[in-house]
């Protein structure tokens, strides 16, 4: 017989403005990776925060183990067997992983017993071939290893179901192949697992059961083995897609970028670039692979003037840029999208206006001395939405109400309109739909035609690949090598990736 | 169970409606403490408000108290704004209060009364805003914590008005109280209303909201202080100089702290000592967060403030009853205040069945 480990009946979120899930009805059984698919504000991550207690619903039922629960909090949720592993971490990043691990838990004594804590975690680790040093600090780790422990916390908490949140847009692709072993032998351990994704490729490598979300509805349940990657498309959005991007040749000798011997230390004291050389081309989109925490972020933030440069030069148009002031230089033309929208890209209590006139709220006619025009800046914000297709029902609200991939395409549109004679685009299109996507990556490419430069940084090497003029590919703060777009492929970059120069 | 579920969006009635019950439901916690005591609270509360508002005199008192309050919390704002925790109010009061009276003391020969007055509100504005930098200084350069340099720099403050006024700037015929000479004519701001103590000084306030009200609602520098409390990281991004509106925005909050300084020595004791009312620069804390960091609101939360005050002090004078009563219920009324402030971004729930 197959248990049936969660099921919801009918699960109603309202919120003020709209109507997050409707009627959602879906069963996880045990041992089973089941996939919750579907665009972005299609109500995936609201009816998680429901199973997980941050939110109540308006109507429905919840039934675990055929019990019906009602899921206060998230300490009800763990107390129930349910781990969230959320798309941002929730991790306390000066303490140990030990530490973090049992962060919050009572049963481990005032002064902590760490032998039994660490024999526990010992346990789980060799069980599902997780591996983390419990006394490195978690600002030391990388994204992965943070991964791995917010797997562990949960495990280490008795959880048996886990709903993972889009838990790949962070790792790369050797990171997602073992987070997928992982996952697979939960699954074989009995654990049932819900994984939150929008990518078809990875659902159609790991789920079991796929659940199509659509405009918070529920468009179909269906066993992978029966399905295929158009149609899970097609049930996404409704209609088919096709992915041809318009190209010109359009080489140009032209260096609109050159950045010599640049050298830029971390946070942390140590060297994030190790001197790097490069040039842009004027009408090229330069492709920058790498995979994360090998000095991409550092690289381009550097150009944007946001981290300071120790030894080099950075000359743009013929002028030094090296350590200028932020607002120099995108006045100069050099926009930025930042990796991270909520850490740097927003400021998310504020409202959409404020958000959307960022880059142009000091310049006539948002601003005149010193006096901001505020009618001006919401005819200017919805323009933006319109033309951008940003779905911002109420320009004052909070831009922390949108969902991710209205706030992404806000900023991508708010730095593509300042019309930049060199966009830095990193992870321009993570969280975004499949339609968004392509209209982005449009954009991107019209950019480059009309004889400006874009540098692209992304985690989806085919993103790259399909883009991208020129790729260079980064390794431990060095560039080890720069490919022609059509003489590359995703092996020998993959290849380039883990330190092997060509 | 009842439970808090945090609330998608705050409607604007709440912000009136909270503060008002939470007023009340303080007054009746207090009312219960003073009735333990064995006085009427009926005429203790009767008391505080008549002495506060009950006549043109009394009200003129409130708003001598509200006076320094609101020029102080004006300039808190600014910074609270930002998310940098000024907690030297205090401390930039006293040194306002000494910048001008240096000049009330030994340099007003000849000075006619509207040059001399202005003389004492720069002097004092330079003073509160010194005050202000040291603090802000560190923090830039070496990441120091405002909320301590801030606090710390509050004793500092103290330390050399008391050696002031035991010191070189004590009067010699004071018979040892800690105290300078009284002020000549020409330092002393002019009386409002006769019959009052109210001065220009509250002219000074009101004109400082409304500049606080238009540089955050309508000026670009507004702008820029709302990403920069809200994502300093996303204000940095945009190109905002974060450390340069963080100077700028303690020098105005000190500057104001120091005028209040300089309108309670020049405007109500004419003298300084040792004692000015110092407490203002820690009740303006609370009154900014009370006034939901809005100036305009700032005024109608510091009169409120001032009429407790005002009338509390009078009480003991009229109902011989102690100061510690009016204290104590000021206390449980800030409490209840502050407290409900939960019921803005939460609501309570109540469902049945267990989990």
């Amino acid at each position: 017989m197959v248990e049936i480990a969660l099921e919801t009946r009918n699960i109603t979120k309202i919120f003020p403005e709209t109507v997050a899930n409707k009627d959602i009805s879906f069963k996880l059984k045990k041992g089973e990776i089941h996939a919750l698919l579907g665009e972005n504000g299609a109500g995936k991550t609201t009816l998680m925060n429901i199973l997980y207690g941050i939110y109540m619903p308006t109507s429905g039922e919840i039934f675990i183990n055929d019990q019906k629960v009602i899921i206060r909090s998230p300490l009800d949720a763990i107390k129930l067997g349910i781990g969230m592993i959320h798309q941002h971490f929730m991790l306390v990043e000066t303490l140990s992983v030990l530490e973090n691990i049992i962060l919050g838990l009572k049963e481990y004594g005032f002064v902590i017993n760490k032998k039994t804590v660490k024999e526990k975690l010992k346990e789980i680790e060799s069980l599902y071939s997780l591996q983390t040093d419990p006394n490195v600090k978690v600002w030391q780790t990388t994204v992965g290893e943070q991964q791995r422990i917010e797997i562990i916390k949960v495990l280490f908490r008795g959880a048996n179901i886990l709903i993972l949140d889009e838990p790949t847009a962070v790792l790369t692709p050797q990171e997602t192949q073992s987070l997928f072993k992982i996952l697979k032998k939960m699954k074989d351990d009995g654990k049932s697992i819900i994984f939150i994704t929008h990518k078809l490729e990875e659902v159609m490598q790991i789920a079991d059961i796929i659940t199509v979300l659509r405009r918070g509805k529920v468009v179909k349940t269906l066993p992978k083995y029966k399905t295929t990657k158009s149609e899970l498309a097609q049930l996404m959005v409704g209609e088919a897609q096709d992915c041809n991007y318009l190209r010109k040749k359009r080489e140009t000798n032209e260096i609109i970028l050159s950045i010599n011997k640049l050298i830029v230390y971390s946070d942390k004291g140590t060297k994030s670039l190790k001197g790097i050389d490069l040039d842009v081309k004027r009408g090229e989109i330069l492709g920058i692979a790498g995979i994360s925490g090998n000095g991409q972020k550092e690289l381009v933030q550097t150009i944007a003037g946001l981290k300071k440069v120790a030894e080099g030069k950075i000359i743009f148009n013929g002028l030094d840029i090296t350590n200028k002031h932020p607002r120099f230089i995108s006045r100069l033309g050099i926009n930025y999208i930042p990796a991270d929208r909520l850490a740097m890209g927003v400021a998310p209590n504020l409202s959409g206006i404020d958000n959307a006139i960022m880059r142009r709220y000091y310049r006539f006619p948002l601003s005149k001395n010193g006096v901001m025009n505020y009618i001006k800046a919401l005819a200017y914000t919805k323009m933006m939405a319109k033309a951008y297709k940003i779905k911002l029902d109420n320009p004052f609200a909070p831009i922390k109400l949108l969902s991710g991939g209205n706030m992404q395409k806000l900023i991508l549109a708010r730095e593509i309109l300042e019309n930049p004679k060199l966009l830095i685009a990193s992870y321009p299109t993570r969280g975004l739909d499949i339609a968004s996507t392509q209209f982005f990556r449009q954009k991107l490419i019209e950019i480059a035609n009309k004889g400006k430069a874009v540098i692209l940084l992304s985690e989806d090497l085919d993103e790259i690949l399909s883009l991208s003029d020129r790729i260079a590919v980064m390794y431990e703060g060095s560039i080890v090598g720069i490919l022609k777009a059509e003489k590359a492929d995703k092996n020998t970059i993959g290849l380039m990736m883990t330190g092997a120069s060509t | 169970m009842l439970y808090f579920e945090k609330r998608q969006s705050v409607p604007q009635r709440f912000k009136v409606v909270i503060p008002i019950i939470s007023l009340l439901i303080g007054l009746i916690i207090g009312a219960i403490a003073v009735a333990i005591v064995g006085i009427n609270p009926l005429d203790v509360y009767g008391g505080i408000l008549s002495n506060a508002f009950g006549s043109w005199y009394a009200f003129s008192e409130t708003l001598v108290a509200a006076t320094p309050l609101i020029l102080i919390t004006a300039g808190l704002i600014v910074v609270f704004k930002m998310n940098i925790w000024n907690i030297g109010a205090y401390g930039q009061y006293i040194m306002g209060a000494i910048f001008s009276s240096y000049f009330a003391l030994f340099a007003s020969n000849g000075l006619s009364k509207p040059i001399m007055l202005s003389v004492m509100v720069t002097a004092s504005m330079v003073g509160g805003a010194i005050w202000a930098l040291i603090p802000t200084l560190l923090k830039i350069f070496w990441e120091v914590n405002e909320v301590i340099t801030t606090l710390l720099l509050n004793y500092i403050a103290l330390y050399i008005l008391k050696f002031l006024m035991y010191g070189p700037w004590k009067n010699p015929t004071s018979y040892g109280f800690p105290l300078s000479k009284t002020f000549p004519q020409n330092a002393i701001l002019p009386i409002l209303f006769n019959g009052t103590r109210l001065t220009i000084g509250i002219i000074f306030a009101l004109i400082a909201v409304l500049i606080i009200w238009f540089l955050i609602k309508k000026s670009k520098f507004g702008y820029e202080i709302r990403v920069i409390g809200d994502n300093p990281l996303a204000a940095r991004y945009a190109g905002i100089s974060v450390n340069r509106d963080i100077i700028i925005g303690m020098a105005i909050s000190g500057a104001l702290a120091g005028l209040a300084g300089m309108t309670e020595v020049s405007g109500i004791v004419h003298y300084l000592q040792v004692k000015i009312g110092a407490d203002y620069g820690y009740t303006a804390i609370i009154v900014a967060w009370i006034a939901y960091l809005d100036p305009l609101v700032t005024i109608l939360a510091s009169t409120l403030f001032g009429g407790l005050a005002s009338g509390g002090y009078s009480l003991q004078i009229t109902m011989r009853v102690s100061y510690g009563i009016v204290g104590l219920i000021e206390s449980i009324t800030l409490f209840s205040l502050v407290g409900a402030q939960i019921f803005l971004n939460y609501k309570l729930r109540w469902k049945n069945g267990s989990s």
